[in-house]
Formats: structure tokens, sequence, C-alpha cells
């Protein structure tokens, strides 16, 4: 059967396996649903293929219910499980091995809200993989993790894509920031976002609608900070403040605050998701098609040529498997998923996988690190009267102010802090006040709008030897050999964490916030969920896997368009990257596509 | 991710791995309605209704934890729970209760006067910073429990903490910051 009709989901056409797609797309994330956005606008015919199904997370995601509302007050069902940091550490990967429960998921469905994104990340069980301890998270299902992201949207700058010349370590990307600044400028304004311009060399300004506010705490900080040139400046969220009048499929935020409750996702989509934001607005070209429960398994190449063809997939429900034909094959199926299917694409001319003569595929790999916070307690605000804190897609930004004009003697590179103060809908400070009855009660009230916190996200510098590859044993659910992970922090990591606790400190103290809790523990490798670089763009083919267009060095038809693309990993959250550097390398796709050059 | 979300649960730590781990019901059962399934016998119930309206009392702002209903949610959640030592956790803790009761009054925990039953649950709540006995251990649990319940209720929420958000804003709240 070559002819599948697809039965959930909009309007679409059928799956036609008998004839030749312009492009495939491997993955309708940030950066499949960018690819797929991009190219069809350009006219071009694309098949996106998604592991994972539709889900309707307008319906799905129920975002202001109440926790009364609902029978486990928004938590999962019983039999299911989400991984605690200390099964991380104590244990080795695969985590789910001989567990009890029906499911079990990574730490993000330990949070709040867990039943509402239970059908958004995977089951362990299903999706195993090996090697070091690594915190993974993956959502699969269209649009994968940006149903549920963090939101912060960052530019970086040329401190991060020529870092090599800045201070001598690792390898410049092949693009700087003046060639990504108007691709930038277009996912600002396709998709929208909200901050304040800061003029910062370091943080370059987007285009920004309505910014949020900041909390009493948050001003104070930015205020004593300014002495130290330091800058607090409000959460720059990948949310339409203002509506987009071109998307019929997103509302404008009215700050519900959701989005803060729970693993995050917004079911009124003015946070940023790729099927609301890219795909549905795709699909209404009339060029894109949907292959949803379609798990990639090998990107074919003709064997005389040694071109892309096509990729061979098992649907996920009947493991059946299946071949869809293209002139192009673009992959974006996350950093090491991407990696996964390259090196399991081997052939006569690919012996060790597709686009990886260099054998760099799999290393490089790179994230931030986690772990060192700080809570602080407003003392005038004890007691104050209530007020509403939370309503708005994020708290602060405290930007990088490590290695740019001076040089730290312990470690290259820097960090920046996410953080928030103020009142939330469960008080926190009531399962660490100690004691019972009225006095606990009262001070559990008036405590709990008093606290500031916030916690460091640092670039783990790129290293040859930290890398993933394909298990030569293990399988997944559906037969396809898994990762296996060898990748440890390092000792710039260390060192940077630990400047990170004392800088929070001295930050804090200069405030005039009471420090009642400091976290040094380094949370374990993956926490970020920022995984970056293992099929690193450059201008060497023996030292990178892409060129500047995220196209392989070895196959002209085949380009990479996600974050294992990234040469670094910044200290800046990567996914308005993602999808800029998306945007420049498939306008470049189909202009070579239409000069019949691919 | 949401990140500072993602950092209060770590900070949270155990509490969180908690509520991860008590939910209620057979899925679709639950989405439908609300759990009717329990586990604890009358008496427990009864202590376990005592115990967190001493941990939560109604006080001249709020109504307390015998209002909201905790003693019966934690019920429910026991009934449902995937790990039999949860259960065997509230057993064995409640039967725990009665013996420091007895140890020093003769009577059950219920039998005890108000000021004795708070000579027992001080004792308890001791070592909270650093448990060590079992008493220690279970006034953690308990408390958490508590704790959770509570403020994810009408009264908790509204009432007592007065959370103002999870409302449609025509403008954010808070203060400007100019360019």
């Amino acid at each position: 059967m070559s002819l599948i009709r697809i039965l959930q989901g909009n309007a679409q056409p059928e799956v036609d396996l008998r004839r030749t797609y312009d492009a495939i797309v491997i993955g309708s994330g940030a950066a499949g649903g960018m690819a797929a956005h991009v190219m069809t606008s350009k006219g071009m015919k694309v098949l996106l293929l998604e592991a994972g199904k539709k889900i309707d997370t307008t319906k799905e995601l129920k975002s202001t219910e109440w926790p009364y509302e609902h029978p486990r007050r928004g938590e999962m069902p019983p039999d299911r499980h989400a991984l605690s940091l200390n099964e991380y550490t104590i244990r080795q990967p695969p985590y789910a091995a001989d567990t009890k429960y029906a499911k079990v998921h990574s730490y993000v469905q330990g949070w709040g809200g867990s039943d509402y994104s239970k059908n958004i990340v995977v089951d362990e069980k299903e999706h195993p993989y090996s090697g070091t301890n690594y915190a993974w998270v993956r959502a699969r299902c269209l649009g994968g993790k940006t149903n549920i992201w963090g939101r912060l949207a960052l530019r970086l700058s040329d401190y991060d894509f020529k870092g090599k010349s800045h201070d001598g370590y690792g390898e410049d990307w092949p693009i700087s920031y003046k060639d990504i600044e108007p691709y930038y400028n277009r996912v600002d304004e396709y998709l929208g976002i909200s901050g304040v311009k800061e003029n910062l060399p370091y943080l370059p300004d987007s285009i920004f609608q309505r910014p949020t506010k900041l909390a009493a705490a948050e001003l104070t900080l930015r205020n004593s900070l300014k002495k130290m040139n330091r800058v607090v400046t409000p959460y720059r969220a990948g949310v339409t403040t203002d509506g987009l009048k071109h998307n019929k499929y997103r509302s404008r935020c009215f700050g519900r605050g959701a989005c803060s409750r729970r693993a995050g996702g917004c079911d009124i989509h003015a946070a940023f998701d790729s099927p609301t934001g890219l795909i549905y607005p795709a699909m209404d070209t009339g060029n894109l098609t949907i292959r949803t429960n379609a798990t990639a398994r090998e990107i074919l190449v003709d064997k005389d040529t040694g071109k892309a063809r096509g990729v061979s997939f098992v649907d996920t429900e009947t493991n059946r498997t299946y071949e869809a034909q293209a002139k192009v094959v673009v992959l974006a199926a996350s950093t090491l998923e991407s990696a996964r299917l390259m090196l399991l694409s081997k052939s006569s001319t690919h012996p060790n996988g597709i686009g990886n003569s260099s054998g760099h595929v799999g290393h490089n790999f790179c994230e931030h690190v986690m772990g060192p916070g700080i809570t602080g307690l407003v003392k005038d605000k004890i007691g104050a009267p209530r007020t509403l804190d939370d309503g708005r897609p994020g708290g602060f930004y405290l930007p990088r102010f490590r290695n740019l004009s001076e040089k730290n003697p312990n470690f290259i590179r820097g960090y920046g802090f996410e953080g928030g103060a103020g009142t939330q809908m469960f008080p926190g400070n009531a399962l660490e006040t100690p004691g019972f009855g009225a006095a606990y009660k009262k001070k559990v009230r008036d405590y709990t709008g008093a606290y500031i916190s916030m916690g460091a996200f640092g670039e783990v510098l790129s290293r040859y030897e930290n890398q993933v590859d394909v298990d030569p044993e293990k399988k997944d659910k559906w037969g396809i050999p898994v990762l296996r992970f060898n990748y440890k922090f390092g000792d710039n990591e260390k060192k940077m964490c630990e400047d990170m606790i004392g800088t929070a400190q001295e930050m804090f103290e200069a405030a005039g916030f009471e420090i009642v809790n400091v976290d040094k523990k380094v949370l374990t490798e993956g926490w970020s969920i920022h995984e970056l670089g293992t099929a690193r763009m450059g201008t060497d083919s023996k030292t990178s896997v892409l060129n500047q267009f995220q196209q392989s060095h070895d196959v002209k038809n085949f380009f990479v368009v996600d974050g294992s693309s990234h040469v670094s990993a910044s200290c800046q959250n990567p996914t308005w990257t993602i999808m800029a550097l998306a945007w420049r390398s498939c306008d470049y796709l189909a202009s070579e596509f239409q000069k019949g050059n691919l | 991710m949401d990140d500072l979300t993602r950092r209060d649960l770590i900070k949270l730590g155990a509490a969180a791995t908690v509520a991860a781990s008590l939910s209620v019901g057979e899925q679709l059962a639950a989405q439908t309605a609300p759990a009717t399934r329990t586990f604890f016998t009358p008496e427990e119930l009864a202590m376990v209704d005592e115990l967190s309206e001493m941990i939560i009392p109604t006080d001249d702002h709020s109504p307390g934890a015998k209002a909201a209903k905790v003693a019966a949610y934690i019920d429910s959640q026991l009934a449902d729970a995937f790990e039999d030592k949860d259960r065997t956790t509230w057993r064995e803790g409640l039967k725990l209760v009665d013996q420091l009761s007895r140890d020093t009054t003769a009577k059950t925990f219920m039998q005890a006067s108000p000021d004795e039953r708070v000579a027992v649950l001080t004792r308890m709540a001791q070592n909270e910073g650093a448990p060590k006995e079992p008493q220690d251990v279970f006034f953690i649990e308990l408390k958490a429990r508590v704790v959770n319940a509570y403020y994810t209720t009408d009264i908790g929420i509204h009432q007592d903490i007065e959370y103002k958000g999870n409302t449609y804003l025509a403008e954010f709240v808070g203060f400007d910051v100019s360019s």
C-alpha cells in the first residue's frame, strides 16, 4: 500500500509514496517547522515526517484549569512515574529498565500539572538509551518540545559566533552576527517576541512587542546591579504579546501565567509552538503534506551518486516500514536524534553514516550546565498585601557578564541567570517552613510573596571527546538501535559553577536580600534541555559536518537544520537561533533548488 | 521548558517526587468522575482529619485543612497509590502516632486532650530539619501531603493565599522598565 490517508488533524493532502517530493523534512519542532514554512512559502512541495502523533494542545493543555478542578490536582495517573534527580544520579541509562510502572517519563513530568503534558513527552520505556548519565527530555508529537518549551528567546552575538577569535578556544562559527541578524529579525516579526531593548553588544536586542513588567524585588535587583555594570531585563519571551495579524492560529498573551505553573505550553498559542506558528500556516499554502507516527530509520541514498533520495520510516502504530522519495532531505529531528539517524544511515558511499566523512557526527556535543542558584528574602514584602506577580510568560533574565572585557583566571566563556520573584499559585515555602499550627500557617501566607530566586545557565565547552554513538546491541520499541552517551562536564564547567555560586550571593547581597538558600549542586548532564553541536558547521570538511548553510559537506542535497549544527553552545538559550539559522539555510536551499544545483 | 518552575521544584525535591507518585484512580475513571475509592478506616480518617487541622488550622484569616477536606483527598490518593509502601507508610505511621500518645498519656491520640495531642505532634516535628526516628520521617510525609492537598484547594488558593493570578489580563502587572 503506497497511499496512506492521514485521518487525524486538519485537512491535508494524502501522503503519496509513489511521487518524489521536492523535499522531505524529518522532525516538526522549531527547526523542522521552520524548514517547512520557508520551503513551502517558496512553492516547494514538502513532506514532513513526524515520529509522534498529532496532539490538539488547544484542548489538551487546559492552561487555566485550577488544581481543584482536576481529580488528581493536575498530577499524572498513579501508574506513571517521573524520574527524579536521584534516579538520574544513582542509576545508569536506560533509566526505565525493570520498572513496575506502566509508563516512565523524564524529570519534567515531576513538576506540577504533569497530567497536561503526559502525552507530549515520551515514555522512557519505549525510548531507551545507554552510556553515561544523561537527563534526556524528548517530546515526540507534532511540534516536539516547542509545545512545552521555556520560551526564553535570546539572540547570540559575535562573542559567541567568534568565540575562538575572542579567547582562542574551539572553533569560530562559519557565520558572524551580521549574516544571521536579518533572519533573527524575520523570526521576531513572524513569530512575536516580548522584551525591552538594552543595547548590549553581547545580547543583541530583538524587534520586541509589548514587554512584560518586573515584580518589585526584580526592579530592586535591576537597579542595584547597575553599579556593577550588570543587567536585569524582563524575560525575553518567544510569546506574542501584541498578537500577529498574519497568523489566525495564535492569540496574543493575556498574562494568565499558565506557562510558568507547568512543564509549559499555552492553549491559546500566544507562546510560540511550531504547529500553530509554522506548520498550520505552511499547510495553508497547499504545499505541505504531513505524515505523523512516522519514525525515520534511515536516510536513503542513491548508490551511484551518493545523493540522498528519500527516507525509510516505520509507522509507529503498525510497525510497517515505508519509503518516501524526495529531491532534497532536510534533517531536523533534534540535536541527538539527528546524530543518531545520520549514524544509522550507512551505505557503500557513506560507510560511517551519511554526511560523516569527517567522523565528527555525534562529537563536539555541548549544551548548558545548570544547578547553581539562589533564593533571597525581600523583607519589606513580608506580610505585604497580595499582588499579582506571575501573570506573565517569565520573570527576568540576567545576561552574561564574565569574560567580556575582562578575562577570568579560572574559566572561559560565560553564564546568565533566569529568575523571578513574588507570589505563585502554590506556596513552595510551605514545604520548607518548619513547624505546624496557626503560627506556621500565618508564616507561609506572610512570606510566600517575599522570595526572589534565580538559577544559572552556563556554556558547556564543545569538546571532541564528548560524543554520542549508536549502541551496538540495544534497540528501541521499533527495533531501531539506540543512542549511547559518552558525555561528561569538564573542569571549565565545574569552575564556572563555583563562580556562579559566588556571584549569585554577591548580587543578592548588593540588592539587600537576605539569602535563605544557595543551591550548589550541579544537575545531571542534559538537565537544561539545550543539547547542541553533534553535526557542527564549519569551513573545513575534515573537522565539520555542515557548511554555513547547514548543508552537508559530503551530500549536497542533504541539510541538517537543528541545534546539531551549532559550533558552540553559548550560554544563551538556543531556540531563536535554531529558527533564524534554519530560515537562512532554507532560503539558500530553495534558491539552489530552483537553480537546479541540488 | 520553564526554567524558574524547574528550579523551584528541584528545590522542593522530595515533595515534588511525592506529588508525582501520589495520584488517584484509573486514568479514564479519574477523568470522568472525582475519585471515590477510600483506604483509611473511619478511625484513621478521623485521625488524619484531626492531624491535618493541627498542621493547618482554621484561623481568623481562612478555614483550615478540615474545611478543605484534606484528609479525604489524602485518602483517595492512598487508595489509588501505585506503591503499596505508600499505604503501609500511613497505616504504620498512624499507629506510631497512637503509640507516642499512649507512651505519654496512656490514651490513644483521639482520646487525648487537645494539649496532649499538640505535645505528640510537637515531639514528631522536633527533628524536621534532620529526621532520624520513624516518627520524624512520618511527620515529613504527613506534612507534605497535607500541604500539597490544602494549598491546591479553592480554600487554600483563594481564601488563604488570596492568589490573584490565573486570570486574563489586558495589561501586564508590575513595574515598567524603560529602555
